[in-house]
C-alpha cells in the first residue's frame, strides 16, 4: 500500500497541505462465536482502508478512504481543503513527527501458523477444557498490515498476526466463570487454559446468598482488575485529561496510587496484542512509565501535546487522540496464595458495566459477575451475589495492597486496551447492594 | 448498487444456501469537535459496504468487505458460505428463521433543512453556540469538550425469500462534556446529547446551547446550594430521562430474546428474564414500557429491520404485566412466533442482532405539579450521571446528577447525589402514579461482538416511587 499512501501525500501536497499523514490498512479477521456450548455465527471480514490526516495553516482534517483511482482520491482532497476554509486555526496545534525513523522487528508478533488454525477446533478445546455443557464466548484470528507515510519522510510497515479466546462456562444460571486468553503466535495459545479456569470458577459457586454493604479487602483477579485498567489506561491520555474525563488532571509528579503500583504502556512488548511497530505518526512506540512507585511520571503523548508540553512524544499517537497499547502493571512480590492471604475479604473474578459519576474525582461504580467469593483466613468460604462496587478510583489505586508475582495478559469483550496484570488485592474498598 | 447486492443474492442461491441476505450500507458526514474552545479536528465520514449472511448445513455464516465489484461480493458470499459450513460443525440443532412477509419497499427520512447544503461553518457555528451560551452564563466552566456530527445512512438490502427494502435516513446529534469548576468542588455533565434523525431543523428547534447554559447554572447551583439527600424511606420522583435508563436497562434489555437464550452470555450477558415469564407480573398497574422504532426523527428510528421485517411499536411491558419480548427470527422460530423486527446492525461489516429502537415509559394521567404535590418527603432526580446494571438485569443504579429535595410537595433545594440502587422488580413495583408528558433522550446502546453501538432514544413519562431508601 505505499504506493497508494505515496500518491495521496504527493496530490495533498500539490493542493497546498502541510503536514500529511496517511495509514493503510489491510485487515483480515476472524471470528467463531459460541453460546450454549454450540456454534452460533462464524465471520470473516476483509477490510482495506486507509486514514487521510491533513492540516493546512494549523486546521487540522481527516477522513477514510477505501478507492484509490487518482480522481477519488483528489476530490476526497479538494473537499478537506474546503473544509479547512471554514475553520479557524487550531492554536495547540503543534505538527506531526519529523522522520524517517528506523524500525526493528519485534518479538513475538508474527506467526503464519496463527492464519493456518481451524478456529473451530481451538473453540472445541475451550469448551471442552470446561467440563461443563454450557459454555459461551468467541475465538478471533487476526491477520493486521498497517503502512505508514507522512510528509516528514516516515515510511513504515507492520504485519501482525494474533489469536485470542474468551469463554464463560455456567454450572447453573447463578453459577458462572469467565476467562481469556490472548496470543500473538500460536505456541503461546493455550484455549484450554481459559477454559480450564472458567470452569474451575463455574464449579466454585455453590448456592450464593446476597452480599452485604461494608468496607472490604477485595481480591482482584486479573480480568476483573484488567478490565478497569483498561478504562484508567483511556484516561492517560493527554486529550483526556484536556477534555474533562480524567482524575489525573494536574497530579503529574504527584502521589496517585500505592508506592508499590507501577504502571507502564508498552508499545513495543513481545506478544503484546496491542503491540504495533510505530504509532500512527510513524514514531517507533516503546515502555513508558506511566506511574512509577505510585507517582503519576507522563500522560500518553503524541508529538503534538508533547510540544505543548515541552517534553517528547511518547509514541501514542492517535494523531487526535493519544492512546495505550499494552498496559503493563508491574509483578509484586507476591505468590498468588499470599494475595489471597487475608483475614475477611472478597474474590471478584470478573467486573463489568464501569460507570463515573464524576471523571475528575474518579468517583464510580462497577459490576462484579460471575463468580463472587467471600474469604476468610486465606480460605474461599461461599459464593455471593448482587453487588456493587462503588468507590473512588484513584482512592483505590492507593489502597493497593498487594500484587502478585505473575502477569497475565487480559483483553477481551470488556476490555478493549490489552491490560498485562497480575492478581492484585486492594483494601477498604466500598461494597453496595440494592436497598429494595 | 442495487446490482451487486441482487448479484449476492443470486451468486448464494446457486451455490444452494438454505438462506442469503446482502445488505449495502453507505454512511457519509461530517464531525467536528472542539475543546475548551479550540476548533479540534473536523472530519468527513464515508464508509460503505456489503455485509452477506448465509445459512448453511445448520449453521450461519456472515462476511463483508469494503471493495465494491462483483468479484469481490462473489468472494463474500463464497466465505460467508464456508463460515457457515464451519460453523455447522457444532450445532445442536439447526439455525432456522421464522415465516415473514416481505416487501419490496424504499422509504427516506426528509430534511427541512439538509445539512448537505450547508458548510461546516453552520455546524461549527451550533458547537461556537454551546460554547458562548456556556461562557455567558458566568460560571467557571474550564473544561468544555463539544462535538457535532451528521451521516446520512443509505441502506439495501434483500434476501432469498424476497424482501428488497432500501432506506435513506439522516441524522444529525451534538454532545457536550462541561466541568463546572466553582467554590474548589467540581461538577460535570459528561456526554449530554441531543440527536435526531433528520435535517438540522430538529437541532435549531431543540436549541442544545440552551440546554447547555441551563445545565452548567444547575451544577454551579448545586455546589453552592446542594446537601445531602434524606435519609430514610422517603417518595422519588424520576424525570423522563431518568425513567428512560431505566426502561432502557430493566426492561429493553432483559426482554432481549437473543440474551433471554443465552446468545449474549459471553458478553453483555444473559437475562433474569425466561421465556415462561410472560404474563407475568413485574411492575405496577402504572407502568406501561413501549418499544417504537417508528417514531418520527427518533435517534433509534427505522421502519424496517435488517432482516427485512416491517416495523411496528412492541409493549414489553402493559399495566405491569410482561407481554412481549423484543424478537429476531431466529428466536421468534425458537418461540414458536413472528419477529417483531427487532434485529439491527450498525454497519454493514456487523451482523443484525436483537435491538432496542426507541424504549419509553408510557404516559399515565397525571401531570408533574400533581406528582410532587402529594409528596411530603422525597427527591426529584432530574438527570443523572454515573449508572449501571448487572449482566442479568436485575439489580441496577443510577446517580442524580441534578436532583432537588421535595418536601410538603414542593421542590426545595438542590441535593447532591442521591443514589437510587434497587432491583428491577422492587423499581416496577413502586410505581404509583405517571405523568402526562413525555420526553426523549438519545443514547448509543451497546451490545454485540465486535460492539455495535446502536442510537437510542430512551425516555417516557415522570413517574413517581413509593417507599424508596436512598443512599447517599
Amino acid at each position: 500500500m505505499y504506493h497508494v499512501n505515496e500518491k495521496i501525500i504527493n496530490a495533498a501536497k500539490k493542493l497546498g497541505f502541510g503536514d500529511v499523514v496517511v495509514l493503510s490498512h489491510v485487515d483480515d479477521r476472524k471470528q467463531v462465536r459460541f453460546a450454549n456450548g454450540e456454534i452460533t455465527i462464524a465471520k470473516n471480514w476483509r477490510d482495506t482502508r486507509t486514514e487521510i490526516f491533513v492540516e493546512h495553516d494549523k486546521r487540522v482534517v481527516s477522513t477514510d478512504i477505501t478507492t484509490y483511482d487518482e480522481v477519488h482520491i483528489l476530490s476526497v482532497l479538494e473537499n478537506l481543503m474546503k473544509l479547512t476554509k471554514n475553520m479557524e486555526p487550531r492554536e495547540d496545534y503543534y505538527g506531526i513527527a519529523e522522520g524517517p525513523f528506523n524500525y526493528s522487528d519485534i518479538d513475538e508478533t508474527f506467526d503464519s501458523k496463527v492464519l493456518e488454525v481451524d478456529p473451530v477446533d481451538k473453540v472445541e478445546e475451550a469448551i471442552n477444557a470446561t467440563t461443563l455443557d454450557r459454555v459461551a464466548g468467541v475465538l478471533y484470528i487476526d491477520h493486521p498490515q498497517i503502512f505508514v507515510n507522512t510528509s516528514n519522510g516516515v515510511e513504515g510497515s507492520d504485519e501482525g498476526t494474533g489469536i485470542e479466546i474468551s469463554v464463560r462456562a455456567f454450572k447453573d444460571d447463578l453459577a458462572s466463570g469467565h476467562a481469556t486468553y490472548s496470543s500473538r503466535v500460536l505456541s503461546k495459545f493455550k484455549p484450554e487454559i481459559a477454559g480450564e479456569k472458567a470452569g474451575e470458577i463455574a464449579r466454585m459457586v455453590e448456592k450464593p446468598v446476597q452480599g452485604d454493604s461494608g468496607k472490604y479487602t477485595v481480591i482482584f483477579d486479573p480480568l476483573a482488575i484488567g478490565n478497569l485498567l483498561s478504562m484508567v489506561g483511556r484516561f492517560t491520555s493527554a486529550m483526556a485529561v484536556e477534555a474533562g474525563f480524567s482524575f489525573l488532571l494536574n497530579k503529574l509528579n504527584n502521589r496517585v496510587a500505592s508506592d508499590m503500583f507501577t504502571l507502564r504502556d508498552i508499545g513495543n512488548m513481545p506478544n503484546g496484542y496491542g503491540t504495533r511497530k510505530f504509532d500512527d505518526e510513524g514514531v517507533p512506540t516503546k515502555n513508558t512509565m506511566i506511574i512509577e512507585d505510585g507517582i503519576l511520571r507522563t500522560y500518553l503523548l503524541n508529538h503534538s501535546y508533547a510540544k505543548k508540553y515541552g517534553t517528547e512524544t511518547t509514541g501514542n499517537a492517535g494523531i487526535v487522540m493519544p492512546r495505550p497499547w499494552n498496559l503493563y502493571v508491574d509483578p509484586g512480590d507476591y505468590p498468588e496464595v499470599e494475595v489471597f492471604d487475608v483475614e475477611k475479604g472478597i474474590y471478584v473474578t470478573n467486573i463489568w458495566y464501569t460507570r463515573f459519576q464524576n471523571y475528575l474525582t474518579g468517583d464510580f461504580s462497577t459490576i462484579p459477575r460471575d463468580g463472587i467469593f467471600l474469604v476468610e483466613k486465606g480460605e474461599i468460604k461461599k459464593s455471593i451475589k448482587n453487588v456493587r462496587i462503588s468507590d473512588n478510583i484513584e482512592r483505590m489505586l492507593m489502597n493497593i495492597d498487594a500484587i502478585g508475582k505473575e502477569i497475565y495478559q487480559i483483553h477481551w469483550w470488556e476490555c478493549e486496551i490489552p491490560v498485562n496484570v497480575p492478581y492484585l488485592r486492594i483494601n477498604d474498598v466500598g461494597i453496595t447492594r440494592a436497598t429494595k | 448498487m442495487e446490482d451487486l447486492v441482487e448479484y449476492a443474492i443470486s451468486v448464494a442461491s446457486n451455490k444452494g444456501v438454505d438462506y442469503a441476505e446482502a445488505r449495502y450500507v453507505d454512511k457519509s458526514g461530517t464531525q467536528v469537535s472542539m475543546k475548551n474552545g479550540e476548533l479540534q479536528n473536523a472530519s468527513i465520514l464515508k464508509d460503505s459496504g456489503v455485509g452477506i449472511r448465509v445459512l448453511k448445513d445448520g449453521g450461519m455464516g456472515f462476511s463483508s468487505t469494503n471493495t465494491l465489484n462483483k468479484s469481490e461480493i462473489e468472494l463474500a458470499v463464497d466465505v460467508a458460505i464456508s463460515m457457515a459450513k464451519s460453523a455447522g460443525k457444532r450445532r445442536n440443532s439447526p439455525v432456522r428463521f421464522s415465516e415473514e412477509d416481505f416487501h419490496e419497499v424504499r422509504y427516506e427520512v426528509n430534511m427541512r433543512k439538509d445539512f448537505t447544503d450547508e458548510g461546516l461553518d453552520t455546524k461549527i457555528d451550533y458547537l461556537k453556540m454551546v460554547d458562548t451560551q456556556v461562557l455567558e452564563t458566568g460560571v467557571h466552566v474550564p473544561m468544555r469538550f463539544l462535538s457535532y456530527g451528521d451521516w446520512i445512512e443509505r441502506k439495501m438490502f434483500m434476501n432469498t425469500e424476497g424482501a428488497k427494502v432500501e432506506s435513506v435516513i439522516p441524522h444529525v446529534e451534538i454532545m457536550y462534556n462541561l466541568v463546572v469548576f466553582e467554590d474548589n468542588k467540581m461538577e460535570q455533565a459528561p456526554f449530554v446529547t441531543y440527536a435526531f434523525t433528520s435535517g438540522l431543523e430538529k437541532i435549531e428547534e431543540e436549541k442544545p446551547w440552551e440546554h447547555a447554559a441551563e445545565d452548567v447554572l444547575a451544577l454551579r447551583r448545586l455546589i453552592k446550594e446542594g446537601k445531602a439527600a434524606p435519609e430514610g424511606k422517603l417518595d422519588v420522583v424520576i424525570s423522563p430521562e431518568v425513567a428512560g435508563i431505566a426502561v432502557h436497562e430493566s426492561v429493553g434489555h432483559p426482554y432481549e430474546s437473543d440474551r433471554i437464550f443465552g446468545r449474549e452470555a459471553a458478553q453483555a450477558g444473559e437475562s433474569f428474564v425466561k421465556p415462561e415469564m410472560l404474563g407475568e407480573r413485574i411492575g405496577s398497574d402504572e407502568v406501561t414500557v413501549i418499544e417504537d422504532p417508528t417514531l418520527p426523527n427518533s435517534w433509534g428510528f427505522y421502519l424496517y429491520d435488517d432482516e427485512g421485517v416491517h416495523a411496528r411499536p412492541r409493549y414489553l411491558i402493559r399495566n405491569g404485566i410482561i407481554t412481549e419480548f423484543l424478537l429476531n427470527r431466529e428466536y421468534a422460530y425458537k418461540l414458536g412466533l413472528r419477529s417483531n423486527a427487532a434485529a439491527r446492525a450498525v454497519n454493514y461489516n456487523r451482523e443484525p442482532i436483537v435491538r432496542m429502537s426507541n424504549t419509553y415509559l408510557a404516559p399515565g394521567d397525571h401531570s408533574f405539579e400533581e406528582l410532587i404535590e402529594d409528596v411530603k418527603m422525597g427527591v426529584f432526580i432530574k438527570s443523572f450521571n454515573e449508572w449501571n446494571i448487572d449482566d442479568r438485569r436485575y439489580q441496577q443504579r443510577y446517580i442524580g446528577r441534578e436532583a432537588y429535595l421535595i418536601e410538603n410537595g414542593k421542590i426545595k433545594n438542590p441535593v447532591r447525589k442521591p443514589i437510587l440502587e434497587i432491583t428491577t422488580r422492587a423499581l416496577w413495583s413502586s410505581v404509583d402514579a405517571v405523568s402526562k408528558d413525555v420526553m426523549f433522550y438519545p443514547g448509543t446502546c451497546g451490545k454485540g461482538e465486535p460492539m455495535q453501538g446502536v442510537p437510542v432514544w430512551m425516555g417516557g413519562a415522570y413517574a413517581r416511587l413509593r417507599d424508596i431508601v436512598l443512599r447517599r
